[in-house]
């Protein structure tokens, strides 16, 4: 039987890292994934004369050689950073709210996006500060705190970031009100919310101004050929490092011992796999769902327990004009109905009322990633609930062409670009599409829920407890680091190191 | 000056909120249902509607309907849904290596629904020819996922399709004026439709049934004079007798025609978006007769296998009995994506690879021709 100390189940942006770590750990190791292409949702598709991007808006906390964030650290550490080519994004957002009177336009670096925000806002400027220094404190605590593996000393927490403890229960609501931040500055700086997918009352203020900071400070990056060439940088790595990849190949069962561990593999043609440690880029729901015959209670409940986060729609675009003939000006758009997002949420549950959209012009960032004269434009939204599983088959490619045009008419309103009359390519990715490239239950892009519970601080304390099968961890959006590119690949070197660990202590 | 953040009016108490979050949700998680967790979900089944995969399918029905085509209907295990317009893979076991060819659909998407779906092949190659000489009703086959773009998009399309057909290139727009007149789909179709003589028009019953104010068709014969029928080869004059205001075109049919109508085309000076051509030919080459060796990589297997400068990667490996993706065959899809571990090839058709799979030295097996000595992996089917 084939044996390998190590079997990571997907590649996407989790599994990929997961497995470079294992690798130079010193394990042998494969990656299996169902799909032909690596990367998860971190690729691209052609059409026509144009290179879609799939999904990565704006790569998070990367900065540049000489101000460099996290990501690029980890990155330098798998070596990969100089596989592929980095382009820096101009600014940071422009959000549009038409029916509050809210337009404005934000760029990176801490000081310029607070005098900018004093500009809008007359008298935010205290407040908005607090802000960053409250933000700046939470990145230094959470370096302290990995840097410990998670085991944090509570008297030197809150003895040197006594501000991180104090405000890291709260949502990020009751932060801004206690920072007695003007409304109309919690409504700018509230602007990323539908990047992590929860509201601003459920969602833990340190994961959002932890987010929030990182992207301004550092600024936001994007390869040139794509997400693709990520992924692709990152196999090449695997290879490099004596890894097997296997694509077109899923694995449909995890063996378990008579204590319950993982004892092996089963890929779709019946290949057996003999191996201890499998670290799962994929839903836990899917694994406890499908691919264990028996699972421990407890991981039951807790998997029940949880909630899944929105479920991913995403229109592209190919125009046969340049970004400036349409007037498309901008790189980044939120275009909101409301800036209350409790409300928002609240709105994006149905097909028939979700009119949000995060928008990009790649164009705008990298201005030859389409042919002179034309741009290239994607539009994403988030789906709070079910409600694409009322949509049958034979409805489905005119409830697509319904939102599709719902997106074009709002952002032509929200902005003042024309397009609908040049488009050249159109494709549209819904919850089923999602469901069917990445297996994600329900089509959700965005992993568990970021709600109240089960935010970023308490995943990560209980690192060690959520681990309760002896052999099987979890990388990418559904793990401790929850959803996007940055948490996914931080997800994949914890549990790939993590895996390492596992098996110098237990073989 | 650091400031210090307090919500409550102690601060000790917003310390204490804080150790409350792990016990908080360590009781949640234990509150969950002890229930099954699902192996599946609602949205994920559909998706299998709409993506069913490879499938068997059992050969019902041979219509012959021209002296050279013949349309082959099938009973699918699921029922699928596409979009008029779309290729599916038929495949099958042909003495001892599996081949498989992209076809048209030119049944309705609403057949699918009730597992039913029709290809109308013309004979002219190894595939077809087995089809024209073997296949019987009863037998199974494997097809594909509905693939392929060349589908009415009511988003970026002009209302009015201009459709422009070539001998069996008929067959997506008989999908699609289904789909019309079944309700399917809401547009006004112009379906141009050449062939030699009024003996080769495929489904000429079927279509003038179907036509009505949204759909109209016009017979061209290059090889006949007959009244009712317009003659000579369909360019801008016989378009602009039928047609006027805003249309888009779509055409299928053979290389030869797509050459004539680009030019002929010029005359209207339609943008990019307003042609669309149904891209099912790869490159050809014509070249010298070289013999090379491909080794390639399989899941965990090896093999070596006899390849010929005239003929693609993807046919020296399908020859040699090897299982490896195939849908378009025309370079598109992506589907047969393979990693080129040394040698060369050359790809003499349009590359239409991602940009990071040239940098990477990923290539397309189905429109590539060896140069060389190759060695590759490729993905299992
Ligand atoms: S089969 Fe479509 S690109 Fe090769």
């Amino acid at each position: 039987m084939t044996k390998y100390d190590a079997v990571v189940i997907g590649a996407g942006n989790g599994g990929l890292v997961a497995a470079i770590r294992l690798l130079q750990g010193g394990l042998k190791t494969l990656i299996v994934e169902k799909h032909n292409l690596p990367g998860g949702f971190a690729t691209s598709f052609r059409r026509g004369r144009f290179e879609f991007e799939a999904s990565l808006h704006e790569l998070n906390d990367f900065g540049a050689a000489n101000n460099a964030g996290d990501v690029r650290v980890l990155f330098d550490e798998l070596g990969v950073t100089d596989k592929i080519e980095w382009i820096q994004i101009p600014e940071a957002y422009r959000v549009i709210a038409r029916s509050e009177n809210l337009d404005a336009t934000m760029p990176f670096g801490v000081q310029a996006f607070i005098d900018k925000m004093e500009a809008y806002v007359p008298g935010s400027r205290e407040s908005v500060t607090k802000f960053f220094e409250l933000a700046e404190e939470i990145r230094l605590a959470q370096a302290y705190s990995s840097s410990v593996n998670g085991q944090t000393d509570s008297k030197y927490m809150v003895a040197n970031y006594g501000n991180f403890v104090r405000c890291g229960s709260y949502s990020v609501n009751q932060v801004l009100k206690t920072l007695k931040m003007p409304q109309k500055a919690v409504d700018i700086i509230s602007a990323y919310w539908c990047y992590l997918g929860a509201n601003l009352d459920d969602m833990s203020f340190v994961h959002y101004a932890s987010m929030v900071n990182r992207y301004i400070l550092r600024g936001a990056a994007m390869p040139k050929m794509r997400s693709h060439e990520i992924s692709l940088a990152m196999v090449e790595r695997i290879r490099e490092l004596g890894g097997d990849v296997l694509f077109n190949t899923e694995a449909v069962k995890i063996l378990t011992d008579a204590e319950g561990g993982v004892s092996g593999v089963v890929l779709d043609d019946g290949t057996e796999i003999a191996t201890r440690h499998v670290v799962c880029n994929c839903a836990p729901h899917v694994v406890y769902g499908k691919m264990m015959d028996k699972v421990p209670e407890a991981e039951v409940r807790a998997t029940n327990a949880r909630k899944f986060a929105g479920r991913g729609f995403t229109m592209f675009l190919g125009l046969d004009r340049s970004a400036d003939e349409l007037g498309i000006e901008n790189h980044n758009y939120f275009l909101y109905d409301t800036m209350d997002s409790v409300k928002q949420y609240d709105r994006m549950r149905t097909i028939a009322d979700n009119d949000v959209q995060a928008t990009v012009c790649l164009n705008r960032a990298l201005p030859d990633c389409s042919p002179e004269g034309t741009c290239m434009m994607y539009f994403t939204t988030l789906y709070m609930s079910d409600d694409w599983a009322n949509v049958k088959a034979e409805d489905y490619f005119k409830t697509k062409d319904y939102v599709a045009d719902k997106m074009i008419a709002r952002f032509e309103r929200d902005t003042g670009a024309k397009i609908r009359d040049h488009i050249e390519e159109i494709s549209v990715a819904t919850p089923m599409t999602y469901a069917r490239y990445c297996g994600h239950p329900q089509g959700v892009i965005y992993g568990y829920e970021s709600q109240y519970w089960d935010g970023l601080m308490p995943r990560l304390q209980m690192m060690a407890e959520d681990h309760r099968i002896r052999g099987l961890r979890f990388a990418g959006g559904y793990s401790m680091r929850l959803s996007g590119y940055s948490s996914a690949y931080f997800s994949g070197d914890i549990s790939g190191r993590q895996t390492v660990g596992d098996f110098k202590r237990e073989g | 000056m650091p400031f210090t953040f307090k919500k409550q009016i102690f601060g000790f108490m917003d310390l204490i909120r804080f150790t409350k979050m792990v016990p908080k949700r360590r009781e949640k998680l234990a509150e969950g249902s002890a229930e099954k967790i699902p192996a599946t979900y609602r949205v994920n089944e559909t998706a299998k509607i709409l993506h069913p995969g490879y499938q068997s399918a059992k050969l019902v029905k041979i219509t012959q309907n021209t002296a050279d085509t013949k349309t082959y209907e099938f009973e699918t295990d699921k029922p699928f849904y596409f979009r008029a317009g779309q290729y599916m893979t038929l495949g099958t076991n042909v003495n001892g290596s599996e081949a498989s060819r992209p076809y048209a659909v030119s049944s309705a998407p609403g057949a699918a629904l009730g597992k039913r779906v029709a290809f109308t092949v013309k004979k002219c190659g190894f595939f077809s020819g087995y089809l024209f000489d073997n296949a019987k009703e009863g037998d199974i086959f494997t097809v594909g996922d509905p693939s392929g773009e060349f589908c009415y998009e009511p988003l970026k399309d002009a209302k009015h399709v201009v459709a422009v057909a070539g001998g069996s290139g008929i067959t997506p727009f008989y999908s699609m004026a289904q789909a019309i007149a079944d309700g399917t789909m809401d547009f006004k179709l112009t379906i141009f439709y050449g062939a030699k003589t009024e003996e080769d028009l495929i489904f000429k019953k079927e279509l003038d049934a179907l036509g009505s104010d949204k759909i109209r068709l016009v017979y061209v014969l290059s090889d006949e004079k007959k009244a009712g029928y317009e003659s000579g080869f369909i360019g801008a004059d016989l378009i602009s007798k039928y047609v006027s205001g805003d249309f888009t075109v779509m055409m299928c049919g053979p290389q030869a025609m797509y050459a004539f109508l680009d030019k002929e085309l010029k005359k209207f000076d339609l943008p990019p978006r307003r042609i669309k051509k149904e891209a099912n030919t790869v490159g050809v080459r014509d070249v010298k007769e070289e013999h090379y060796k491909i080794k390639v990589k399989i899941g965990f297997e090896s093999y070596t296998v006899d390849a010929d400068s005239r003929e693609t990667v993807l046919v020296a490996l399908e020859r040699a009995g090897l299982k490896v993706p195939a849908k378009c065959r025309a370079g598109g899809c992506g589907f047969c994506h393979a990693k080129l571990v040394s040698g060369s090839f050359s790809i003499p058709g349009a590359d239409k690879r991602r940009l990071a799979d040239s940098k990477f030295g990923y290539f397309h097996p189905c429109c590539s021709y060896p140069d060389s000595d190759m060695e590759i992996i490729a993905n299992k089917a």
